[in-house]
């Protein structure tokens, strides 16, 4: 047979949701033996694919043939019995048992019900000296760092024969030194004829480990490369497209208006440091980078729901405390990233989500509750932000993804309101209101507020923002604050491959 | 040194402290028949501790034991009274129905999906409630009947000085940590409560594991339950009647956490014998009864506390 060491071939693959097209016509091949990076920008199809290959999703049409075989994958169980391991972004170990019982969890040796450790522990030595993967059996998953788990589920998968690894941003939550453990676990993964498929936003990672290289875009495969044609240029080129012009770039210019917010050496230990920048009255800052760069956890300090370990936040000339409630007094607002879990109540009501920020202000009650002051808030904020339907008593969970994000910026604007903080805003909303949200931004920088936004979109960055920080790794690693700036500047700076404009 | 290891040494440390306290400060609490008794008042709560702690380690929580026993209790009761069934056959039916009320809670919180500290409060009043129909009554007035049947009442005998409660006490530890440490049943069983989601991805029934807790804490009760009553030679409907407290302290002593995972039935052994304890030094001291409870009351808060600051501060030295 030709194909002889094609481990998967997937072809056609088609997924919709709700009528909308996911994957269109998806063609995937992972060779024997090799490491094969996946990419593609946020929403690109990357999860819904790797969903399907581990059986959590079924897809709508195409073939997937294993081996040379066709395969239904239906199931997780089918997958897990062909050899399909997935190393999920968030671990799924046991914090509580040893590094040799998870590894082993769900297959155990027994005999009678009696575990039967002798031979489980020759079962993990062999495992480990096999692949060569170095790790203390008895210690506790839980005292172990990040890395060393992800060998752990690493090893879990192999123990079941995983000849295809898929590995979903293994390095988000890695360092450096943590990364380099694992890139090496991974050569000899490869050495030992086990397949990789590698998903990764770091281009740097896939420039430096892929064999092969598939970009997605919308749903299609735009483009596979070999190992001697995966370039930082050509990746990026691949991956943001040529078609559409719009939105692509942005001409800066900078703010002349009076420096507000001035941010000087902010760290917190293990997350970020030395973040030092400031803002100008009106200004809107995008900050981009990476997930696991620091960004949200900057947002959070700066609201004061972290405590910084180092460093001072100035708002007009005046050193800010660095409790939530010092911020907030300052005029500092926080719509979080976790728009259901953090920004809302979801089972109380459009009225009630609205005043939560606001029974400090003058008019609300000492004690008791006014309902009057609350009806009124509601109904001015529902006004101006046109929030639908326009029912003060209905509970948020019920409202679309786009109205409940409205409620919850709408928390902060019935308050003298300094500094908005924004953490990925427009994630899971449709575009007609993303438009209305950019544009309440907008009005509100014109107002004066300094408004800080976090966002992984880079068009909405460049749709939105006066100026563009880049975090990289818990540093500031670029600033654009001047000219033209288009999206492959600002992936080349998030995967750091140069730092754009001078800092 | 290991997590585990350093939680087992401060149990057995608050322990031996108690014992040296008591056996400086009181001349008759280190005699023999004193150590005696305290070990029969052990081991009752221990007994039933042990089953708590299966469920603990599942992430559940039994509030109905106390009531369950009750309930065990008054139907053994009523069997004595009211037929000529051997004694071994009373002993097996009320277990069979110590062991069903068990998986009774267990159902519920598993697929009816009840909370387990609702489901199992809920059924603590519906035993309780049971247990009062069973009661023995003369002219409609509950009355405490004297059971006679020799073969029973030989349950709250001794061997050489021994309680056999005690030997239960201990056979049921010593098996209950065998299930725990060295089965598949007791691996998986500390998967499911510590993460169940994962436990569940790597090919867990986390549902059997956790509705058979909540049997072997039933049946753990209905063995109490046989010794409480041959001790007492009488059914009572108040039977047990806040044994939860005592249970629960007992485990949270011994390592057992709320959020699953940890413990294991040895501890919950040095726990009850903590508790026992306590109560039979405060009685030396003339205690009165709501110091002992404040007490005890305190102890719960203090361990968990400490179990949580002890938790935080292993957790930032890994980092």
């Amino acid at each position: 047979m030709k194909n002889d060491n094609l481990l998967l071939q997937a072809s056609g693959v088609e997924k919709s949701f709700s009528g909308v097209r996911v994957l269109k016509n998806v063609h995937l091949e992972v060779r024997r033996g090799e490491i094969h990076a996946l990419m593609g920008e946020n929403g690109a199809g990357k999860s819904t694919l790797i969903k399907i290959l581990t059986g959590v999703l079924t897809r709508d049409a195409g073939k997937v043939l294993w081996c040379g075989q066709e395969v239904a994958l239906a199931t997780r169980k089918e997958a897990h019995r062909l050899g399909i391991g997935c190393i999920y972004q968030e671990l799924s170990l046991v914090p509580t048992l040893t590094v040799g019982q998870n590894i082993l969890l769900g297959q155990e040796t027994t005999r009678g019900g009696f575990l039967q450790t002798p031979l489980m522990k020759k079962k993990l030595q062999d495992l480990i000296s096999s692949f060569g993967l170095a790790i203390p059996l008895d210690s506790a998953v839980e005292t172990l760092s990040i890395a060393q788990r992800q060998l752990v589920e690493i090893l879990k998968a192999l123990s079941r024969d995983s000849s295809l690894l898929i590995m979903d941003e293994p390095t988000a939550s890695l360092s450096a030194h943590e990364a380099e453990t694992l890139f090496r676990a991974m050569q000899i993964l490869k050495e030992r004829g086990v397949s990789i498929l590698y998903i990764s936003h770091r281009l740097e990672e896939v420039n430096r480990l892929a064999d092969r290289l598939t970009v997605l875009r919308d749903g299609e495969v735009v483009g596979v490369l070999s190992r001697e044609q995966i370039r930082p240029g050509e990746m990026i080129r691949l991956m943001i497209g040529r078609e559409i012009e719009a939105g692509k770039q942005r001409a800066l210019t900078p703010s002349t208006r009076p420096e507000a917010l001035r941010v000087c050496g902010l760290g917190r230990h293990g997350v970020f440091a030395d973040i030092s920048f400031t803002v100008r009255e009106g200004e809107i800052v995008g900050v981009g980078g990476l997930v696991g760069s620091g960004r949200t956890e900057l947002l959070r300090c700066l609201f004061g729901a972290d405590l910084a370990d180092t460093g001072t936040v100035q708002l007009a000339g005046k050193v800010l405390g660095s409790t939530m409630k010092a911020r907030i007094k300052a005029g500092f607002g926080l719509v979080p990233e976790d728009r259901r879990g953090q920004g809302l109540v979801p089972l109380l009501s459009i009225q009630r989500n609205l005043a939560l920020t606001n029974h400090d202000l003058p008019g609300a009650g000492k004690i008791f509750l006014r309902s009057s002051f609350e009806a009124d808030l509601c109904v001015r904020s529902m006004e101006s932000l046109d929030v639908r339907p326009r029912f003060a008593q209905m509970p948020v969970e019920n409202l679309s993804g786009g109205n409940q994000q409205k409620v919850v910026l709408g928390k902060w604007l019935a308050r003298d309101l300094r500094v908005l903080l924004v953490d990925e805003p427009t994630v899971g909303i449709d575009v007609g209101v993303k438009e209305e949200i950019y544009g309440l931004l907008q009005d509100l920088a014109e107002k004066g507020v300094l408004v800080l936004l976090v966002s992984s979109d880079l068009p909405e960055l460049l749709r939105v923002s006066h100026r563009i920080l880049i975090l990289r790794q818990g540093r500031l690693f670029a600033e654009f604050r001047r000219g033209v700036v288009t999206q492959e500047d600002l992936l080349r700076a998030i995967s750091g491959i140069e730092s754009g404009a001078a800092l | 040194m290991r997590q585990e290891t350093v939680r087992r040494l401060v149990s057995l440390a608050l322990l031996f402290l108690l014992l040296i306290i008591l056996g400086t400060t009181s001349s008759s609490f280190l005699s023999l028949p004193n150590l005696l008794t305290l070990l029969r008042e052990a081991s009752i709560v221990g007994i039933v501790a042990v089953g708590m702690t299966f469920v603990l380690i599942a992430a559940g929580i039994d509030l109905s034991v106390g009531a369950v026993l009750a309930f065990v209790s008054m139907l053994s009761a009523n069997l004595l009274y009211s037929t000529t069934f051997p004694v071994p056959v009373i002993l097996f039916l009320g277990t069979v129905v110590g062991v069903a009320a068990g998986l009774v809670n267990g159902v519920l919180i598993t697929r009816l999906h009840l909370p387990d500290f609702i489901a199992t409060l809920a059924s603590q009043g519906i035993f309780r409630a049971l247990t009062l129909i069973f009661a023995i009554r003369t002219n409609g007035l509950i009355s405490n009947k004297v059971i006679n049947n020799e073969d029973f009442l030989a349950l709250a005998g001794n061997t050489g000085g021994l309680y056999f409660v005690t030997l239960a006490f201990l056979l049921v530890a010593v098996t209950g940590q065998v299930i725990l440490k060295r089965t598949k049943f007791g691996l998986h069983l500390y998967a499911v409560g510590a993460h169940r989601k994962s436990a569940e991805l790597s090919g867990i029934n986390s549902n059997f594991l956790r509705i058979a807790a909540y049997g072997i804490s039933g049946f753990c009760c209905a063995l109490a339950a046989f010794f409480l009553t041959a001790k007492m030679e009488t059914a009572i409907p108040d039977i047990g009647l806040g044994l939860e407290f005592d249970v629960i302290a007992a485990v949270v002593i011994g390592g057992c956490a709320f959020t699953g995972g940890r413990g294991d039935a040895l501890g919950s052994l040095i726990g009850a014998l903590f508790m026992a304890t306590l109560t039979n030094g405060l009685y030396k001291f003339n205690m009165p009864s709501s110091v002992q409870v404040m007490l005890k009351g305190f102890v719960i808060i203090s361990m968990v506390i400490f179990d949580a600051v002890y938790r935080h501060e292993v957790r930032r030295e890994k980092r």
